[in-house]
C-alpha cells in the first residue's frame, strides 16, 4: 500500500541548535501513528514541522492528498496553509471570539455557505455537540471544547490529523473513555494522524503504530506490541518502563558464552537478541531487561536481595528490591517485583530468574546511571 | 453640581440651545470622532508592525512609539502653530522658495481649526491605542494563528479574521480612554478657538460669571462621558480571552524592501511628528531665550508643581493600595464598590470635577467659617476651596483610577495561595501585608505613583479654576505663556514637563527588558 505520509531524512535546527535529524517515518491511510518519547525529545517539533509552522533544514516530507503528491523540501516550501493538514492542538486554540459553529465553519470559506451549513450540521451531531452550536468557546467544559476542535480540525477534511498531546488537560477518569471513543471515529473516517504524548498508556490505548524518539532522533518505529516485545535500545524500553535493569556480565566457556547475574544464570538460548551481544567481548558489561513476572521467590537459595520499597497496587504488593551484596560489579537496586504475600520493610528474601527469554543491552556511560527505573 | 443645574432657569437653557449649544455639541461630537479616528489610524498599523514584523530597529520602535504620551497636547499645539503658520518658518521657506508673494499664490493647511486640533490631539493620544493593541496583538495565543493557517488562512487572511477581531475589546478601550482625554482636554482646543463644551463651561463660568449656565453645560458634557463610559465598561467585558501562552516568539512576518521602507517611514514619522519636532522646537526655544531669570521663575513653579504632583501620587496611591488589598483579602462583591466608584473619576473632566469641587467645598468653608464664628475663633479663610487642598483633592479623584488599574494589575499577579501560606505559618494579616504583599507590588507601587505624578504634572484645567491666587505651577504657566503668544520664556518649564513625562515609560520599558 502506498504511504499516505513518508517522510525521509528530516532534519531541523532551530538557534543553530540541532532539533531533529535523519528522521525517517512513514503511515499508510487511516493508520494511527502514537510519537512518544521523554520532553525535549523533539516530537512537538517535528508536528510543528509537518504542519508548517517550522522549516525544515534538510529533508523531503511526501503527502498524497486527493490523489495529488504534494512533495515538501528546503527548496520547495509549503505554507502550513496549503498542506492539507489539520491540527488539534493541546489547549484547543478555538477561536474565543466565534461561536462553536463559526469556529467550524472556519476553514470551509472556500465552499458555498449551503455546503458549510450541511458539513458543519454532520460534524455537529457526529461529535454530540448539536445543542452547543450557538454557544461561545468558554462557555463549554474541556471535553466540549476538545470535541470541537476535532470538529474544527476534521471540516475542511484534511488528509493528515496531527493531535498535540490531546488528552492531556482531559481528567484522568474521562481519558480513557475519550481516547477510544475518538479512535473509534478516526477509525470510522479512515483518518489517518500523528499524535504526540509523552504518556506510554494512551500510545497503547490509541495507536496503531508507535515511534519512540530521543533526543531529536526516532529510535524505533513498530506496532505497540512489537516495540514492546523486543524494544532495539534500552532508551525505548527504559522510556516504555518495560521492566527493571539487572547488571549482567557474559562469561564464554568453551564457546558456549553463558550469563550470570547475581540472581541467576541465563544460556545462549535464554538471550533473545543474541546476535546484539558479542561474547568476545569481556569489558564490556551488560544488563538485562527483566519485566516482574521474571523473577519469582527461591525458598530454598540463601536470600540474596532485600526489600526497600512498598506499595499496594491492583496487581498485589508491589516491592523494589536491592541485592544484598552491593559491593559486587553485578549489584543492582530497585528492581520490581510482585507478590500477593506481604513482606516486611527491610526484610531479606531469595529470588531467582524464571522466564525463558531475555532481552541484553550493553551498559553504556548514561545507561548506567538509568538503572533504577523500574 | 446636578443640583446647581437643575435651578437654571428654562430660559437660559433655551437661549444656550438657541445660540451656542448645538455648535458646542457638534464641535465636542467632531472633534471626539476624528481624534478616535486618527488614534486608530496611528496607533493599530504601529502595534502591528512592530509586534508582527521584522521591522528594522523594531527593539527601539517598540518604546520611542510610546514617548508622545509624554507631550501635553496644548504644547505641541503652540509649537506646530508657531512652525506653520503663515508668519511660521515652513510658509517663510516656501515663500522664498517659490517666490510667492501673497497667502492668495498657494494652499498651505491651516492648522488652527478643529481638523488641526485633532491632528495634533491624536499625535500625542494615539500611544494609548499603540499600547494597548500591541500588547494585545502580543498575548495572543500563537496556536490561534497557527489553527488559522492550517484551516486555510494565508498570513494577510489570518491577521484579520483573527489577530485583529481579538484585539478588537483592547483597541475599543484604548479609544474610549483617548476620546475621554480629549473631552477633557481644555487648552488645546482653547487655543485653536474651537469651542466645545470643555471650553464653554471654562468661558462662561469665568467669562460671564454664569455659574449656573457653567453647571447645564457640564451636565451635557457629563452625559456624553457616561455614555463613553458605559461603552467602555461593555467593551471590557468582551476582553475575557487572553491566553497564557504569549506569542513573541512567533515568526514575525517578513517584510518586502518596499514594505519595510513604508513601515519604517510610517513608524518613524509618528515619533517624530508627536515627540521628536516637538522637543527639538523646544531646545531650540531654550537654547535661543533661556536666561537666569527664566530659571529661578522655574525653580518656584517648578517646586510647586512637583509638590501638588507628589501629595497626589502619594495619596492616590495609598488609597488604591488600601482598596485593592481590602478587596483581596475580603473577597465579596458588594467590596467592589469602593473600588468601581473610585474608577470613575478619570472620566470626569478636569474642568467639571474643579467646578463639583469648588461647589462642594465653597459652602463647607462657610459653614466652617461661620462655626468658628460661632465659637469665637478667628474665621480660618477658605482653607478647603482656597488652598492647595482642593487641587490635590481633584487630581486624586481624577487619577485615582490609574493607581486601582497598576495596582489591582500588580496584586492580580500574585498567586492567591500565597494569601493563605502566612496563616500557615503563623503571620498573622497585618503583618503578612507588609511581609509579603507590599514587597511583591513594590515595582507596581512605583509605577502607580509615577504615573499619577506625571498626570498631575501635566494636568491644566483643575489647576486652573483651583488654584489659590498667585500660586502658579509648570502648566498654568505655560499656559499663560502660550496664551500670551511667548511661550519662548517658558520653554525650559515645558521641558521639564516632557522631561518627567519620560520617567514612568522609561521605568516601565525597563521592566519589560528585565524580565
Amino acid at each position: 500500500m502506498k504511504p499516505l505520509i513518508k517522510i525521509e531524512n528530516l532534519a531541523v535546527e532551530l538557534q543553530s541548535k540541532v532539533i531533529l535529524s535523519q528522521i525517517e517515518l512513514s503511515l499508510a491511510t487511516g493508520e494511527i501513528l502514537g510519537l512518544v518519547g521523554p520532553s525535549g525529545c523533539g516530537k512537538t517539533t517535528l508536528l510543528n514541522t509537518l504542519a508548517g509552522f517550522i522549516e525544515q533544514n534538510a529533508g523531503t516530507i511526501e503527502i498524497s492528498s486527493n490523489d495529488k503528491l504534494i512533495k515538501i523540501s528546503c527548496e520547495q516550501m509549503l505554507p502550513a496553509e496549503q498542506r492539507n493538514i489539520g491540527m488539534i492542538f493541546q489547549d484547543y486554540a478555538l477561536f474565543p471570539h466565534l461561536t462553536v459553529s463559526e469556529n467550524i465553519c472556519f476553514g470551509l470559506k472556500k465552499i458555498a455557505k449551503v455546503e458549510q451549513e450541511k458539513r458543519c450540521q454532520e460534524l455537529l451531531s457526529l461529535l454530540e455537540l448539536s445543542e452547543f452550536a450557538r454557544r461561545y468557546p468558554h462557555q463549554l467544559s474541556g471535553g466540549q471544547q476538545q470535541r470541537v476542535a476535532i470538529a474544527r480540525a476534521l471540516a475542511p477534511q484534511p488528509s493528515l490529523l496531527l493531535l498535540d498531546e490531546p488528552f492531556s488537560n482531559i481528567d484522568a477518569r474521562l481519558r480513557h473513555e475519550l481516547m477510544l471513543e475518538i479512535r473509534q471515529l478516526l477509525k470510522r473516517l479512515g483518518m489517518t494522524a500523528i499524535f504526540v504524548t509523552h504518556n506510554k498508556d494512551e500510545v497503547f490505548t490509541f495507536a496503531d503504530k508507535i515511534a519512540v524518539m530521543h533526543q531529536g532522533q526516532v529510535w524505533q518505529v513498530g506496532t505497540p506490541a512489537e516495540v514492546c516485545q523486543q524494544p532495539n535500545s534500552w532508551q525505548v524500553a527504559d522510556f516504555l518502563q518495560l521492566g527493571s535493569w539487572l547488571p549482567v556480565a557474559i562469561s564464554s566457556v568453551e564457546n558456549n558464552p553463558s550469563v550470570v547475574s547475581l540472581i541467576g544464570t541465563l544460556t545462549a538460548k535464554n538471550i533473545i537478541n543474541a546476535s546484539t551481544c558479542k561474547s568476545e567481548d569481556f569489558i564490556v558489561h551488560y544488563q538485562a531487561l527483566v519485566k516482574p513476572n521474571d523473577i519469582e521467590l527461591a525458598a530454598q537459595d540463601a536470600n540474596n536481595v532485600i526489600v526497600e520499597h512498598i506499595s499496594v497496587t491492583e496487581q498485589g504488593y508491589h516491592y523494589l528490591l536491592s541485592s544484598i551484596e552491593q559491593q559486587s560489579p553485578l549489584a543492582f537496586s530497585h528492581v520490581s517485583f510482585y507478590s500477593q504475600e506481604l513482606f516486611a520493610l527491610g526484610c531479606e528474601l531469595a529470588i531467582h530468574l524464571k522466564a525463558e527469554q531475555f532481552l541484553l543491552y550493553p551498559v553504556s556511560a548514561t545507561s548506567s546511571s538509568n538503572t533504577d527505573a523500574q | 453640581m446636578l443640583f446647581a443645574s437643575i435651578n437654571v432657569s428654562n430660559e437660559l437653557f433655551s437661549h444656550l440651545w438657541a445660540t451656542v449649544l448645538p455648535e458646542y455639541i457638534r464641535n465636542t461630537l467632531v472633534l471626539g470622532i476624528l481624534v478616535a479616528v486618527l488614534s486608530l489610524c496611528f496607533g493599530v498599523p504601529a502595534a502591528a508592525i512592530v509586534s508582527q514584523t521584522n521591522i528594522v530597529m523594531a527593539k527601539q520602535l517598540r518604546w520611542l512609539l510610546m514617548l508622545p504620551l509624554a507631550m501635553p497636547a496644548y504644547l505641541v499645539a503652540y509649537l506646530y502653530t508657531d512652525l506653520f503658520d503663515y508668519a511660521g518658518p515652513v510658509q517663510r521657506l516656501l515663500r522664498t522658495w517659490f517666490d510667492w508673494q501673497s497667502p492668495n499664490d498657494y494652499y498651505f493647511f491651516d492648522i488652527r481649526t478643529i481638523g488641526g486640533a485633532a491632528i495634533v490631539i491624536a499625535l500625542v493620544l494615539f500611544p494609548y491605542v499603540y499600547m494597548l493593541t500591541r500588547t494585545a496583538f502580543e498575548q495572543q495565543d500563537r496556536n490561534l494563528l497557527r489553527a488559522s493557517r492550517l484551516l486555510g488562512c494565508t498570513e494577510r487572511q489570518s491577521f484579520y479574521q483573527v489577530a485583529l477581531p481579538l484585539a478588537r475589546p483592547a483597541i475599543a478601550v484604548s479609544l474610549i480612554l483617548v476620546v475621554m482625554e480629549t473631552l477633557a482636554d481644555f487648552a488645546t482646543v482653547q487655543y485653536f478657538a474651537v469651542n466645545t463644551l470643555t471650553t464653554a463651561i471654562y468661558d462662561t463660568w469665568l467669562g460671564y460669571s454664569d455659574f449656573a449656565a457653567a453647571n447645564a453645560l457640564a451636565s451635557v458634557l457629563m452625559l456624553f462621558i457616561l455614555f463613553v463610559v458605559v461603552a467602555e465598561q461593555r467593551a471590557r467585558a468582551g476582553q475575557r480571552h487572553q491566553s497564557s501562552r504569549p506569542n513573541t516568539q512567533q515568526q514575525r512576518k517578513q517584510l518586502s524592501v518596499a514594505q519595510q521602507i513604508f513601515a519604517s517611514i510610517f513608524c518613524w514619522l509618528l515619533v517624530f511628528a508627536g515627540f521628536l519636532l516637538p522637543v527639538i522646537l523646544l531646545l531650540v526655544m531654550v537654547f535661543d531665550y533661556a536666561d537666569y531669570q527664566q530659571f529661578l521663575a522655574l525653580i518656584e513653579t517648578g517646586k510647586n508643581s512637583i509638590e501638588i504632583a507628589t501629595y497626589s501620587a502619594t495619596i492616590a496611591v495609598l488609597i488604591a493600595l488600601i482598596l485593592a488589598l481590602f478587596q483581596r483579602l475580603h473577597q465579596s462583591r458588594t467590596k467592589m464598590i469602593p473600588l468601581q466608584i473610585t474608577g470613575f473619576g478619570y472620566a470626569i473632566p478636569g474642568t467639571v470635577l474643579a467646578m463639583a469641587m469648588l461647589a462642594t467645598f465653597g459652602p463647607l468653608d462657610h459653614m466652617i467659617n461661620d462655626l468658628a464664628k460661632a465659637f469665637d475663633f478667628q474665621a480660618p479663610g477658605l482653607i478647603l476651596s482656597g488652598t492647595v487642598f482642593a487641587i490635590v483633592f481633584a487630581f486624586v479623584v481624577r487619577f485615582s483610577a490609574i493607581a486601582n488599574g497598576t495596582i489591582n494589575a500588580g496584586i492580580g499577579q500574585i498567586p492567591k495561595s500565597l494569601d493563605l501560606a502566612p496563616a500557615s505559618l503563623g503571620v498573622s494579616t497585618l503583618p503578612a501585608i507588609f511581609r509579603v504583599h507590599i514587597p511583591l507590588l513594590k515595582s507596581s507601587i512605583l509605577v502607580a505613583w509615577l504615573l499619577v505624578f506625571v498626570e498631575a504634572m501635566k494636568e491644566l484645567p483643575a489647576v486652573l479654576l483651583l488654584r489659590p491666587f498667585n500660586f502658579e505651577t509648570l502648566s498654568t504657566q505655560i499656559y499663560q505663556l502660550i496664551s500670551d503668544e511667548r511661550l519662548e520664556q517658558g520653554a525650559l518649564g515645558a521641558i521639564l514637563i516632557v522631561l518627567f513625562g519620560l520617567l514612568p515609560i522609561i521605568f516601565l520599558n525597563r521592566q519589560k527588558g528585565s524580565q
